[in-house]
């Protein structure tokens, strides 16, 4: 289980990006968080991986908390940790397959791993996690050819093959068209369902919220507004999450 | 009322504009001032004498008279110079690229472990660049000896400058997502370089190390001068006992070799882009 506790940020300059934020993601639900620009959704995700330190809040994933880690501890917890972005971030010359391998190297330190290589049997996984996101005939293609929506399945398979406890997707749908958007989501739900993965996911896009998500989290100033099976989030709710950054 | 406003609002961004203008023609004509004082002050400098060069033309003639037709039975001779010029600076690339690479990340601002390594190996690159590779060449020849040896190291070292520099700005400019993104998935640090960094930017080093052999090819004819091996050590004792024939064939190989080594790499250049 993924555990946000209390989670706090301010910046040198006083501004607040985060206050008292928690929320839990149980293994098998798909929690998406919703908020306008600055919300504090990035940050949130940022903290969990700890690219950020908090000012205060701890972060808890199963029995670790991530908070204190640091060095080559916080490394090896972030193996548990997996996280996909807006953009796909892959190596644009490498193959498909090799993209995907590579999200096992944390796990495979080799002096063949070490000078570029991959090990025979992650190559080989490669293809059942690519298999799982329908790609497995683009799997010698070279990375930079793909369209948006490859290209994110690509980046979900390689968090697949980190095998990890959590996944975190922070607007994954953003720059993809409403079909491909739709494909990307469905795909996220079932993997949280049938792999038993935490996910937490940040998007822009409200009705994939209502379509998606097991639970949906509003924020606003860095606060949670709510924090709702999806079926009990109201319109007017999500609206308020809005409010301020119409104004 | 609105309209008013905005007419006024024009008149002052025409006022604004023509003195934009005016400043911008003045800085013009300084400049290309600037430019001529430039040129001239060189021209006294340099003592520049372009009669000497008109009155020169007979020697000059002679020279050329002298040194045809080449000659070409010689050019067995000359043929182990010129692969040991060609493999001086394949061995001077190659040297430098496998010393450029490591310094090269240190060296980058937004992969270096640490600010103390990246003014070490900024230091080392600017080092190596700025002292000649002829004055390489004297200290290696000095150091090892007479020989193709000296000049490739000498190729080498100089080349760690060039593309150390190239190779930091190339890996600074490169797309950091992916870098990111494995960092993420808990890679260490040496298999983030060669899974992540390497491959992002292999192509641009390549580019930039057949470029720079290139470039050494012309280098280690000059090294051949100070004793660093290769054609050039030949074409200088050719020039010194006035064997202008075989001078004339030595260039003759010489333009062959830098037109075939610039072509070849300018097409794998092309083929990788």
């Amino acid at each position: 289980m993924l555990s946000v506790r209390h989670l706090t940020l301010r910046y040198p300059n006083g501004t607040c990006a985060l206050a008292d934020f928690s929320l839990q993601v149980k293994p098998g639900e798909l929690v998406i968080v919703l908020g306008g620009n600055g919300s504090g959704k990035t940050t949130l995700l940022r903290c969990i991986t700890r690219t950020l330190a908090p000012t205060a809040g701890e972060v808890w994933l199963n029995d670790t908390n991530l908070t204190p880690l640091t060095g080559d501890k916080l490394r090896r917890a972030r193996l548990a940790l997996a996280m996909i972005s807006q953009h796909a971030s892959l190596v644009r010359r490498s193959s498909v397959l090799a993209n995907v391998a590579t999200g096992a190297l944390g796990r495979h330190f080799t002096p063949w791993t070490a000078i570029g290589g991959l090990p025979a049997a992650e190559l080989s996984a490669a293809y059942g996690y690519l298999d799982e996101v329908g790609l497995t005939h683009l799997a010698q293609q070279r990375a930079g050819t793909l369209s948006g929506g490859q290209a994110q399945r690509v980046a979900i398979a390689r968090a697949l093959a980190q095998k990890p406890k959590a996944l975190l997707a922070d607007e994954p749908v953003a720059s993809l068209d409403p079909e491909a958007a739709e494909d990307i989501m469905r795909l996220l739900r079932r993997l949280a369902v049938e792999e038993n993965l935490a996910v937490l996911c940040v998007l822009h896009q409200v009705e994939l919220a209502y379509a998606y998500a097991h639970r949906v989290v509003g924020i606003r100033d860095g606060r949670v507004e709510f924090d709702l099976p999806r079926a009990d989030v109201s319109r007017d709710a999500v609206k308020r999450l809005y409010m301020s950054e119409a104004a | 009322m609105t309209a008013a406003v905005d007419l006024r609002a024009t008149k002052v961004r025409v006022f604004a504009n023509g003195w934009g203008s005016a400043l911008s023609g003045a800085a013009r004509i300084v400049g290309i001032l600037v430019a001529i004082l430039v040129v001239i002050q060189s021209l006294i400098v340099v003592e520049a004498r372009p009669q000497d060069l008109i009155t020169g033309v007979h020697g000059m003639a002679d020279i050329i008279r002298r040194a045809m037709p080449p000659d070409f039975s010689k050019l067995r001779d000359a043929l182990w110079p010129a692969l040991e010029t060609v493999d001086i600076a394949i061995f001077g690339t190659f040297s430098g690229v496998i010393l450029a690479i490591p310094l090269a990340v240190l060296a980058a601002a937004n992969v270096t472990p640490s600010r103390f390594m990246y003014y070490l190996a900024r230091s080392i690159i600017v080092f190596t660049r700025a002292v000649p590779d002829l004055v390489w060449a004297l200290f290696f020849v000095t150091a090892v000896g007479l020989g193709p040896f000296p000049g490739g190291l000498a190729l080498a070292v100089h080349s760690v400058g060039m593309l150390g520099r190239l190779f930091a700005e190339t890996i600074e400019h490169m797309d950091m997502a992916p870098i990111d993104a494995l960092s993420l998935t808990g890679a260490r640090r040496i298999q983030i370089f060669t899974h992540g960094i390497i491959p992002t930017v292999l192509t641009s080093l390549v580019g930039i190390s057949l470029y720079r052999l290139d470039e050494n090819i012309r280098s280690s004819l000059v090294l051949g001068f100070v004793g660093a091996g290769g054609i050039g050590f030949q074409l200088l004792s050719a020039m010194n006992l006035f064997q202008y024939r075989e001078v004339s064939l030595l260039l003759i190989v010489i333009f062959v070799i830098v037109l075939t080594v610039e072509r070849l790499s300018a097409f794998l250049r092309q083929r990788l882009a």
